[in-house]
């Protein structure tokens, strides 16, 4: 019956996309407005529908249906009702289908707030937007269909399908119960419950400005409003992203026992490109917006996110990563490889044909060279220089040299230490002096006088890391860099709060909020500067000053590592937990200056019925500021377990990534909540305003 | 009786103490040093698991994994330096088991082509630049696309345009 319900609701979802976008289309040429609202309503309708399938898949997961074949995949009797929630996204037709159903609340969201403000542009955001959406829903109906159940054929083959046919009768429900697979053992982290749906966000959140891009395009209306409609969206979805990142860094931490959190992996580079192209265009609008300038390269980036979205997809989820001729092996690699294909040609050539006709020029030109624009604009050229060095070293370097040379090659993290730096240095040098230059044009000596106050607070900044840890002095000038992008921002924004305490008379704390409430969009951005500047120096510490030493000890012996004594105390083996895994637990005790300072228990964690990998080193850390103690317990001796191997690692500064993140999320909030300005233009604009020639 | 103990102790203490000697003289010779797990884990970290996708050696959970770490041990135990260990592993997986390729032309290819892109990225940017800068400030577009541009941005900015429209009627 779920299983039933949840496909018919996909599928209606499907055709109501496809009815939606055809229909937005051919009210354009009709120019008939009965037609739109019927599309309005069938796009509408899509999220309902999903919510529908969504909620079937849940249901059947958390009520061990068995025989509905991704519920046997991903979940067994003994997950927990926790991971069973988790499980929707545990595997790629679920997730493939949760992807749908964010896309559609995303469309669904636009249609509604926009609406009335958007007129012209929303057939076009309907077309795009439902296209995109019934291409996906597409993959789940006929490539991965979540719903599709066991089935116990005549000549006692098994076979899939969601309807039973042919005298197919359902597998029992005890045998089915108990070989089933359960959660892939690396997914069974708390942080699953938000690290895929805040990436996958992040994800479709680019959908909408790409929609409206789009939209702009098509419908010709190549005015700012396409950017002042989707800036809240692009801001969530690169929130999104950026959380999803931070998270998944946070997983591998946690789960993948390697001591660190980012690992220059595929799979991560592919979330990265779009955020890097995503960042640029955050930027790179705001002259559009301000001076008028840039209009092609902004849509040139936001097409380009969005088509490094899909394209990261496609990477990720065929298995192009594993090899470059493995996702013809993939149900969904040839489909989705055409649809990044087609999605990027379709908008290339869109930019292009306006483009020509002369629709995107700028209306002003770029001149001081120390001007905001020209500023913003070198910004974005250094993240395209590190779109281009991440895509290189991920997918392009190993297929070229696999389809060209005929050699297989992995550029791992020693590539990407070697490529990058100097580019992330650029980036925050650029961070450090935008903000204080004018638009139009500055003059170095302005900029050489506003940068005073900054460049003290970044070097008291640098004397307090100097004194935490030893540190040479190239490293010293880099941590400069960063804290100055930094103390830029802070001092901008205490700079301004004083000028209002002194003028106005006003308490501090209310000077500093009335200087936010006036600009949330600047003193936001300043804050997420901050934040960067914090993780990055977090990044930085940990990535160059990591210690790390692997010994083994009998009860009671120690080892030492940077100032710290870590003591053997014991083993718990063959523990089993109420999920079923068992758990082998080494018993340490840290130590700094003779003082006990923790007691920690890294493990290992065995899961008997998981396939390919089941086992699970799990480490235990002692965090505070200035580091984080890291043990993972490698190895033991069997039976009496009266020695362990240990590997241990001490992760300077890594606390400030998972802070700074905390920065970045309340500066990027700040950015995006309305101010009254914004409102009354809301309100304003929102008096009808139907296009010439609607007929009502 | 007891010097002779005494004889016979201080005998076999130096016949140990000798054959102390003589074994260590022997140890020396052997090749083989023992090998600490962090020397190994220098090592694993700079390879790649031959057969799991972008996984180092020293964090790889499987079996072969942990079998090539001790590949590695032995050889290091030989006395190869790690660069000789790397070396070894090349030769017979090829260069996907390093971070970046051993081969010369591969190494080029894999290190040079990000600058050389990104450089003509940067070309293109300061010949537009330049152009810019030779122009004169063009003018605002025509036609509708100007006057979409001019958005309305707050309700005041909205009145006011109003109120200079209908004076303009007067």
């Amino acid at each position: 019956m779920l299983a039933e319900l949840g496909f018919i609701a996909t599928f209606l979802a499907f055709v109501a996309a496809l009815y939606a976008a055809g229909i937005a289309l051919y009210s354009v040429r009709r120019r008939d407005e009965r037609l739109l609202l019927s599309a309005r309503n069938a796009a509408l309708a899509t999220l309902p529908l999903l919510s529908v399938s969504l909620g079937a898949l849940l249901i059947a997961l958390l009520t061990e249906q068995y025989q509905i074949a991704y519920v046997w995949n991903v979940t067994d009797p003994n997950t927990p009702t926790f991971y069973r929630v988790t499980a929707l996204w545990g595997a790629q037709a679920g997730s493939l289908l949760f992807w749908s159903g964010i896309m559609s609340a995303f469309a669904f969201g636009t249609i509604a707030l926009n609406w009335q403000a958007q007129r012209r542009l929303m057939p076009y955001v309907i077309v795009y937007t439902m296209l995109i959406l019934a291409s996906f829903l597409a993959l789940s109906l006929f490539f991965e269909n979540p719903f599709e159940r066991y089935w116990i054929m005549p000549d006692n083959s098994v076979a899939k399908s969601v309807f039973a046919f042919g005298g197919a009768v359902p597998p029992a429900a005890a045998r089915l119960a108990e070989t089933a697979n359960g959660l892939n053992p690396l997914l069974r982290h708390f942080g699953m419950i938000v690290h895929p749906p805040l990436l996958y966000m992040g994800f479709v959140g680019f959908l909408i400005p790409f929609a409206f891009a789009m939209a702009a395009l098509a419908s010709g209306d190549l005015s700012t409003n396409w950017i002042r409609a989707t800036r809240r969206w692009t801001l969530l979805a690169w929130l999104s992203l950026s959380l999803g990142l931070v998270l998944g860094g946070r997983w591998a931490y946690d789960v993948l026992g390697w001591g660190g959190w980012w690992g220059w992996d595929p799979v991560e580079n592919a979330a990265f490109l779009p955020w890097l192209l995503g960042t640029a265009f955050l930027h790179s609008v705001m002259i559009q917006e301000k001076r008028g300038m840039l209009k092609v390269w902004n849509m040139f980036l936001i097409l380009g996110t969005f088509s490094a979205v899909i394209f990261g997809t496609f990477a990720t989820r065929s298995g192009l990563v594993d090899s470059v001729h493995s996702f013809a092996r993939s149900a969904i690699g040839f489909p989705l490889f055409f649809f990044w294909f087609s999605i990027s040609a379709i908008s290339l050539g869109m930019l292009l044909w306006r483009w020509r006709r002369g629709e995107l020029r700028d209306e002003r030109r770029l001149h001081g060279l120390l001007s905001r624009e020209s500023l913003f604009v070198l910004n974005n050229i250094v993240f395209v220089m590190l779109f281009i060095a991440v895509f290189w070293g991920s997918f392009g370097a190993p297929i070229f040299s696999e389809l060209f040379m005929g050699t297989t090659i992995t550029l791992g993290k020693d590539y990407f230490l070697q490529v990058t730096p100097p580019l992330f240095l650029a980036l925050f040098i650029l961070m450090g002096i935008a903000p204080l230059s004018a638009w139009s044009a500055t003059t170095l000596v302005r900029l050489g006088r506003a940068l005073i106050v900054p460049a003290l607070l970044a070097a008291l900044v640098v004397a307090l890391l100097a004194l935490m840890q030893p540190t040479e002095p190239l490293v010293l000038l880099i941590y400069g860099v960063i804290a100055l992008s930094g103390t830029v921002a802070l001092w901008e924004t205490v700079r301004g709060a004083a000028a209002r305490h002194k003028t106005l008379g006003e308490q501090w704390h209310t000077a500093l909020m009335a200087l936010v409430a006036r600009n949330r969009r600047r003193y936001g951005g300043y804050l997420i500067h901050l934040s960067i500047a914090v993780l990055g120096i977090g990044a930085l510490g940990s990535e160059l000053y990591q210690q790390e030493t692997q010994r083994t000890l009998a009860v009671g012996q120690s080892l030492k590592l940077g100032g710290y004594v870590m003591r053997y105390d014991g083993f718990l083996g063959g523990q089993i937990a109420d999920d079923g895994r068992i758990m082998d637990i080494a018993q340490v005790t840290v130590l700094r200056d003779g003082r006990e300072i923790a007691q920690l228990r890294p493990r290992r964690d065995f899961y008997p019925n998981a396939e390919g990998m089941n086992t699970m080193t799990i480490p235990a850390a002692h965090s505070t500021l200035e580091n984080d103690f890291y043990v993972l317990l490698v190895d033991w001796e069997p039976i009496s377990a009266g020695s362990a191997t240990f590997k241990v690692f001490i992760n300077p500064l890594i606390n400030l990534i998972w802070w700074g993140s905390l920065l970045l999320v309340f500066g990027t909030l700040i950015g995006m909540y309305p101010d009254e300005r914004v409102a009354l233009a809301a309100a304003g604009a929102a008096q009808p305003s139907r296009l010439a020639g609607v007929k009502a | 009786m007891n010097r002779l103990l005494k004889i016979g102790v201080m005998l076999l203490c130096l016949a140990i103490a000798l054959s102390a000697v003589t074994l260590s003289a022997f140890a020396q010779d052997d090749p083989r040093r023992p090998v600490t797990d962090d020397e190994v884990n220098a090592v694993s970290k700079k390879l790649y698991c031959p057969v799991c996708e972008n996984i180092t050696l020293d964090t790889c959970g499987t079996l072969a994994c942990a079998q090539w770490r001790e590949e590695v041990r032995i050889l290091l135990s030989e006395g190869k330096t790690p660069e000789q260990v790397i070396e070894n592993f090349v030769m017979r997986f090829g260069d996907r088991v390093v971070g970046t390729p051993a081969d010369p032309t591969l190494r080029a290819l894999a290190l040079i082509t990000p600058w050389l892109l990104s450089a003509l990225v940067l070309l293109a940017t300061g010949a537009v630049f330049l152009r810019w800068r030779k122009e004169r400030p063009a003018a605002a577009p025509s036609a509708p696309e100007a006057k979409a541009a001019t958005s309305v941005r707050t309700f005041a900015e909205y009145r006011a345009r109003i109120e200079a429209d209908l004076a303009a009627r007067r």
